[in-house]
């Protein structure tokens, strides 16, 4: 385990910080992920990832949330009509407003304006938009504990026959089948045979149909690419890794949680994907909270 | 992977989900005649004719099973076991024997369709693929161990010396000795665990003491 609290937690922090300012600066602009990225000197690669890991929220909820705050500002400071203050929002219809505004705050504008009831906003890094030239702050998640268990593992280079997917991860199925059949035809199977999938985007930033997947086995020299299978070499080194445990659909959480806390907390930079995933139990004889996989993430030499 | 489609395929170890109990404490099962690919050897576990034994297993499973797949008959490829004959006079003291002498038997379960008819077909296909090895010793074998003690070993490999303690005591207990060797069940890959956590199945066949 990493020693917490270094120097490289309050740097994490401070690009962060430096990105909650642009954004409330911008917040009409709708900054883009790279430019984000750049403000926060992380690879657009990355920086999403530390970005929610340590703010607790996606770019997007983060900025609807903070137009929302900004909204309420001016219902409660201003006597402009809701409508005006519904499109500075990002909202057209009035009633898309409202019930937005009633999810975040518990009340409607109108209600929210007259003071009636409401409840204050959740932020999991306390970060608020309260007024215009008031200083943004947040508080990383989490304060002080790390609840995951990450292991630097060195791999030797793989070489891997593999078919790419391109699309949502829920769909990787086919591909798998496609490799295996292939592979099993032959005969590459034996002992020490490892399937594992190679990573290349954020299903949080890429376009689902275009998330680019590897479904990799490993085999030896002497085997050569056909058709839609190819042949590569998946880089050794060292390996950030981390057991995930439960459905798939929550790998998301494990990749934020390693960038935004854990990274945050070392001394190591995450390198050039593809990252790994290592599926240790059958999907098809498991139930979804009990699969296991394990993620590994290249640290930057 | 990353999706659960639904599936008519034979998965042999959902199917006999009792028999592959993993308690946590030492339990009685009642295991019922089993069909396996089965290859036997003799050395010492990681050893060179151990991995030779184990690729000639593997290359016939899988060769068979995706044969099997291009016919319509589509099933899992089970997990590997294994059994421990040993030249020992009780599984108790196979902790006693040098593990060069030890004597095993590894096992991949398969469906009923898969006989010695599949075995020929699945090792001409590997040698016209140009791949060498045992594969001529493996054999399609029935296996009946009938009552059996069954506890997860959680641990190293070379601790399981500690949980078949327990199981032979729960076994006396119960007026119960062992016959046969001891069975093993690999749940965990030992490539991609950590040996503390490592899962393994072990079963002892048991019968009633002076019953012979």
């Amino acid at each position: 385990m990493e020693p917490k609290r270094t120097e490289t937690q309050s740097d994490y922090a401070a690009r962060i910080l430096r990105v909650l300012v642009h954004i409330q600066q911008h917040l009409d602009d709708d900054p883009g992920l790279e430019e984000l990225a750049d403000v926060a000197h992380f690879s657009p690669f990355h920086f999403h990832r530390v970005f929610r890991g340590m703010v607790g929220e996606s770019v997007k909820q983060h900025v609807r949330r903070l137009r929302l705050e900004r909204a309420a500002f001016h219902l409660r400071q201003s006597d402009r009509p809701v409508t005006s203050i519904a499109f500075e929002a990002g909202y057209e219809a009035h009633e898309a407003f409202s019930r937005a505004f009633r999810l975040v705050f518990g009340a409607s504008p109108s209600q929210y304006r007259a003071r009636a009831m409401a409840v204050a906003p959740s932020a999991p890094s306390g970060s608020h938009y309260v007024g215009p030239d008031v200083p943004v702050r947040f508080t990383p998640i989490p304060e002080d504990r790390l609840i995951m268990e990450v292991l630097i593992r060195n791999l030797s280079p793989m070489r891997v026959a593999f078919v790419r997917h391109t699309g949502p991860y829920n769909e990787v199925g086919a591909t798998w089948e496609q490799l295996c059949e292939w592979a099993g035809r032959h005969a590459l199977f034996g002992p020490n045979t490892t399937l594992f999938g190679a990573c290349y985007d954020d299903p949080e930033v890429t376009a689902p149909d275009r998330i680019r997947y590897d479904a990799c086995i490993t085999v030896d020299d002497t085997v050569e690419a056909e058709g839609e299978i190819g042949i590569q070499t998946i880089p050794g080194g060292a390996y950030a890794t981390v057991l995930h445990e439960g459905p798939y659909d929550n790998l998301k959480d494990t990749y934020a949680m390693l960038y935004g806390q854990w990274f945050a907390q070392s001394t190591h930079e995450p390198g050039d994907p593809p990252s790994l995933e290592f599926y240790l139990n059958d999907p098809n004889n498991t139930s979804p909270e009990d699969l296991q996989t394990e993620v590994c993430v290249r640290l930057r030499s | 992977m990353p999706s659960n489609p639904p599936t008519d395929k034979i998965d042999l170890f959902r199917l006999h989900r009792a028999e592959y109990a993993s308690p946590k404490t030492p339990r009685i099962i009642e295991t019922k005649s089993a069909r396996y690919m089965a290859i036997d050897g003799a050395g010492s576990p990681g050893g060179e004719t151990f991995q030779a034994r184990l690729e000639a297993l593997y290359g016939m499973a899988y060769t068979a099973k995706f044969m099997s797949k291009a016919d319509g008959r589509d099933y899992t490829v089970s997990k590997l076991e294994a059994i421990y004959d040993q030249a020992a006079p009780d599984a108790a003291s196979i902790g006693e024997l040098p593990p060069e002498a030890w004597q095993w038997k590894f096992l991949i379960r398969v469906p009923d369709f898969i006989d010695d008819d599949a075995l020929d077909r699945a090792r001409a296909q590997l040698r016209e693929k140009g791949k060498s090895g045992d594969f001529d010793d493996v054999r399609v074998v029935i296996i009946d161990e009938g009552v059996c003690v069954q506890m997860l070993h959680v641990g190293p490999y070379e601790e399981e010396g500690r949980t078949m303690e327990v199981m032979l005591a729960f076994a006396a207990e119960a007026g119960l000795v062992a016959h046969g060797g001891h069975h093993e069940i690999y749940i965990s890959d030992p490539r991609r665990v950590a040996p503390e956590k490592l899962k393994t199945i072990l079963r002892l066949p048991v019968r009633p003491r002076g019953d012979d």
